[in-house]
C-alpha cells in the first residue's frame, strides 16, 4: 500500500489534498473566531458596545464578577474595558512608532553603509534576535530594568505627588514601551532588509548616476520602492504586540488605570494593563460565566483588531502597486 | 529487490506495550488539588508524608500522587466546584457567594501578620493606623511615628482571589476594604518578595511567610504577631485552612483528610510553623 502511495500523483490528486488542506486551515480559523464569539456572546447581549466605553475601576468590576454565581442577573456583567483598550493603543503605538524608526535606520545602514563583514554578521544576528522567546524579554524587563527606573528615575516627589491615585513602582508604560520595542525590531529590520536587498541595483545606480548621494538616493528610490513591505512588517510588528500577553503583565504594573499625560514625565511611571496581560491575569478564573464572558468578548476584540489590521495593510499597499519591486 | 518487511508487527508490538504501560500506571491514584497560596507549603509536606505513609502500609499498600496548583483560595473553590480538581485549598471561610454544594473541613490554624521591610523595623501600629494605612487616607511615612522612612508609603496587598486578603480585611481592618492605591500581587511569595525589595512597602502575610528573619512583622495593637498570641486568643488575625470538596468527602480524598484531622504526624507536621485544631472539627457547608 505505501508502495502505491509513492508512486507520482496525478495533478487532480495534489490539488485536492493540497486545497484540502488550505480549506482546513480557513475553517479551524473560523471555527476558532466562532467559538470565541460564542462565549463572548453573553457580555454583548447584557452591555451591547458600552463594554468598550469607561465608567468606574476596571479592577473592582472583574473582582466583583469573580464572586458571581453560576446563573448571573444581567447587572453582574457590568463592564467598562476602556482603560485596558486605552493600554494597549499606547504601548502598541509608541512601540510600533519606535520600532519603526529604529528598523528602517538598522535596514538601510546593514543593507547599504556597513562594511562586508559587519553585514555578513549582522543579518543572521537580526534574525536570531527576532527569534527570542518572549518570556525572555519579560524577565530582563522585571528583573533588571523595573528596580533601575524604581531606584533611579522615580523621585519621592515624584511618588507622593500621585500618592492618593496610584503607586509608581517602576513598572509602567516607559518600561513596557521599550521592551515591547526591543521585541518587535529585530523582525521588522529582517523584513525590510531583504526588501530592500531585492530592489534592482539598476534603479539606486541610475539615482546615483544623476548626482544624488547614495543616503538620498536610498530614501528616494529604495525606500520607496519597498513600501509595501513596510506596510507589512508594521502590521506584522503591530500584531505581535497587541498579542504579547506574558511580557506586559510582568512589566507593566499590572493596574487597569489610564496613564494621565497631564502629570508630565511622571506619566511614564504610571502603571497600566493592556487588553492581553488582563486576559492573562484572569486566566485561571474563568469559572464565573460573567467573568469568563468579559475576557472571551476581550479576545474576540483582539481577534478583531487583528483582522482590521491585515485589512488595513491591504488597503494600504494597493495604490502602491506601481512602484512595487515586491508584493 | 527485496521485498519490504511489513511494518505492522513492529508497531502492533509497541502499541501493546504502551496500552499495557498505561494500565499498569493507572493503579495509581492521583488526586488534583488547587487553591491557597498561603496553605501550600502546609499541603505540599503534608502530601509527601501521607504518600510515603500510605506506601509504607502493610496490608494494601496505596500508591498516591497529588498534584497541587495554587491560584489563591477563591480560584481553588471554584476549581472543586466545576470539577476540575478533586480537593480545594482555601484559606478562607466559606462566603455567600461561593457555589453551593460545597463542604469546607478545617485542618489548621494560621495568622496573618502586618509585615515591613527590614530598613523599616516599626515595632506596633495601632488599629487606627493600620487602617488609615491600608485604606489610602495616610500616604506618607513622615506621619507614622517609629518609622525611619519619610516617602510615600508603598501598599502591598493581595488580589481579589486571595483568602489571606478576606481574612485580613476581616480581622485586622474591622470589615474594611483595603484601598485600590495597593499593589495587588497574584500570591504570598510574591507579595514578600515585593516587602523585601522596598523599604517603603509595607503589606500582610501569613504565618509562613511572615515569620523570619528577611522581613519585619509588627506588632497589632500591643501584641506581638506569633503562634502564642494566636493560641491564647490575644492576637486577633487568625483564620483557618480548609479542604473543600464537592458534597462529602469520599474514597482517597477523604482518607487524606480524616488523616490530617487525626494522625500524629499530620500534627507533628502542622505544629511546625502552624496552629494545630483541637476538638473536633466538623465540615462547614459551603
Amino acid at each position: 500500500m505505501l508502495a502505491r502511495l509513492r508512486r507520482p500523483w496525478s495533478d487532480r490528486r495534489a490539488e485536492f489534498t493540497l486545497g484540502a488542506a488550505a480549506c482546513l486551515v480557513a475553517v479551524g480559523i473560523g471555527l476558532m473566531i466562532l467559538f470565541v464569539a460564542s462565549r463572548a456572546w453573553p457580555t454583548f447581549s447584557h452591555e451591547g458596545l458600552s463594554w468598550l466605553g469607561s465608567g468606574g475601576n476596571t479592577d473592582s468590576q472583574v473582582g466583583a464578577m469573580q464572586s458571581t454565581s453560576a446563573h448571573p442577573p444581567a447587572s453582574a456583567y457590568y463592564f467598562r474595558a476602556w482603560p485596558l483598550i486605552y493600554a494597549t493603543l499606547l504601548t502598541t503605538g509608541f512601540a510600533v512608532l519606535f520600532g519603526l524608526a529604529i528598523a528602517l535606520a538598522a535596514s538601510i545602514f546593514i543593507v547599504q553603509f556597513a562594511p562586508g563583514p559587519v553585514h555578513r554578521i549582522m543579518k543572521p544576528v537580526i534574525r536570531l534576535l527576532a527569534a527570542v522567546p518572549s518570556v525572555l524579554y519579560g524577565l530582563v524587563g522585571i528583573l533588571v530594568l523595573v528596580p533601575f527606573i524604581n531606584n533611579n528615575l522615580i523621585t519621592a516627589g515624584d511618588k507622593s505627588s500621585v500618592a492618593y491615585v496610584v503607586e509608581l513602582t517602576g513598572t509602567g508604560l516607559l518600561v513596557s514601551v521599550v521592551i515591547l520595542t526591543l521585541m518587535i525590531t529585530p523582525i521588522m529590520t529582517a523584513l525590510i532588509t531583504d526588501a530592500l536587498e531585492s530592489v534592482p541595483r539598476a534603479w539606486r545606480e541610475g539615482a546615483i548616476a544623476l548626482g544624488l548621494n547614495p543616503l538620498r538616493a536610498t530614501m528616494t528610490v529604495s525606500l520607496r520602492a519597498i513600501r509595501p513591505a513596510i506596510v507589512g512588517a508594521t502590521a506584522l510588528a503591530t500584531a505581535r504586540a497587541i498579542g504579547e500577553a506574558i511580557v506586559l503583565s510582568m512589566v507593566s504594573g499590572g493596574r487597569a488605570f489610564t496613564p494621565k499625560f497631564q502629570d508630565g514625565l511622571i506619566v511614564l511611571f504610571e502603571p497600566l494593563k493592556p487588553l492581553a496581560a488582563e486576559i492573562v491575569q484572569q486566566a485561571e478564573n474563568l469559572s464565573a460565566p460573567a467573568l469568563r464572558s468579559s475576557m472571551y468578548a476581550c479576545a474576540l476584540l483582539l481577534l478583531f483588531s487583528s483582522f482590521v489590521l491585515s485589512l488595513a495593510a491591504y488597503i494600504v499597499r494597493i495604490p502602491m502597486r506601481r512602484y512595487q519591486v515586491s508584493n | 529487490m527485496r521485498r519490504r518487511r511489513s511494518v505492522i508487527a513492529p508497531v502492533a508490538l509497541i502499541m501493546t506495550l504502551a496500552v499495557t504501560g498505561t494500565a499498569m500506571a493507572a493503579k495509581t491514584q492521583t488526586v488534583l488539588m488547587s487553591g491557597a497560596t498561603a496553605s501550600y507549603p502546609l499541603i505540599e509536606l503534608l502530601t509527601a508524608k501521607f504518600t510515603k505513609v500510605e506506601k509504607a502500609l502493610k496490608h494494601h499498600p496505596v500508591k498516591v500522587k497529588f498534584e497541587v496548583s495554587q491560584g489563591g483560595a477563591s480560584v481553588g473553590i471554584a476549581d472543586v466546584a466545576a470539577g476540575n480538581v478533586n480537593i480545594g485549598d482555601s484559606s478562607r471561610a466559606p462566603q455567600s457567594s461561593d457555589p453551593t454544594g460545597l463542604e469546607f473541613y478545617p485542618i489548621a490554624k494560621y495568622f496573618v501578620c502586618v509585615v515591613t521591610n527590614t530598613a523599616n523595623p516599626i515595632s506596633n501600629l495601632t488599629p487606627t493606623q493600620v487602617e488609615s494605612i491600608f485604606e489610602g487616607k495616610v500616604r506618607s511615612w513622615s506621619q507614622i511615628p517609629g518609622s525611619t522612612q519619610t516617602g510615600t508609603i508603598d501598599v502591598e496587598s493581595r488580589t481579589s482571589v486571595a483568602g489571606v486578603l478576606t481574612t485580613f480585611q476581616n480581622t485586622l481592618l474591622a470589615g474594611g476594604k483595603v484601598s485600590s492605591v495597593a499593589t495587588p500581587w497574584a500570591s504570598e511569595g510574591l507579595e514578600q518578595h515585593a516587602v523585601e525589595s522596598d523599604p517603603a512597602a509595607i503589606g500582610f502575610l501569613s504565618d509562613y511567610f511572615a515569620v523570619n528573619n528577611s522581613i519585619n512583622a509588627v506588632a497589632y495593637n500591643g501584641t506581638a504577631c506569633n503562634v502564642d498570641n494566636t493560641v491564647n486568643g490575644t492576637y486577633p488575625g487568625s483564620a483557618d485552612f480548609y479542604e473543600v470538596t464537592l458534597g462529602p468527602a469520599s474514597g482517597i480524598e477523604a482518607k487524606f483528610i480524616n488523616w490530617i484531622q487525626t494522625a500524629k504526624a499530620a500534627k507533628k507536621i502542622i505544629e511546625t510553623s502552624w496552629i494545630p485544631l483541637t476538638g473536633s472539627n466538623p465540615p462547614v457547608a459551603g
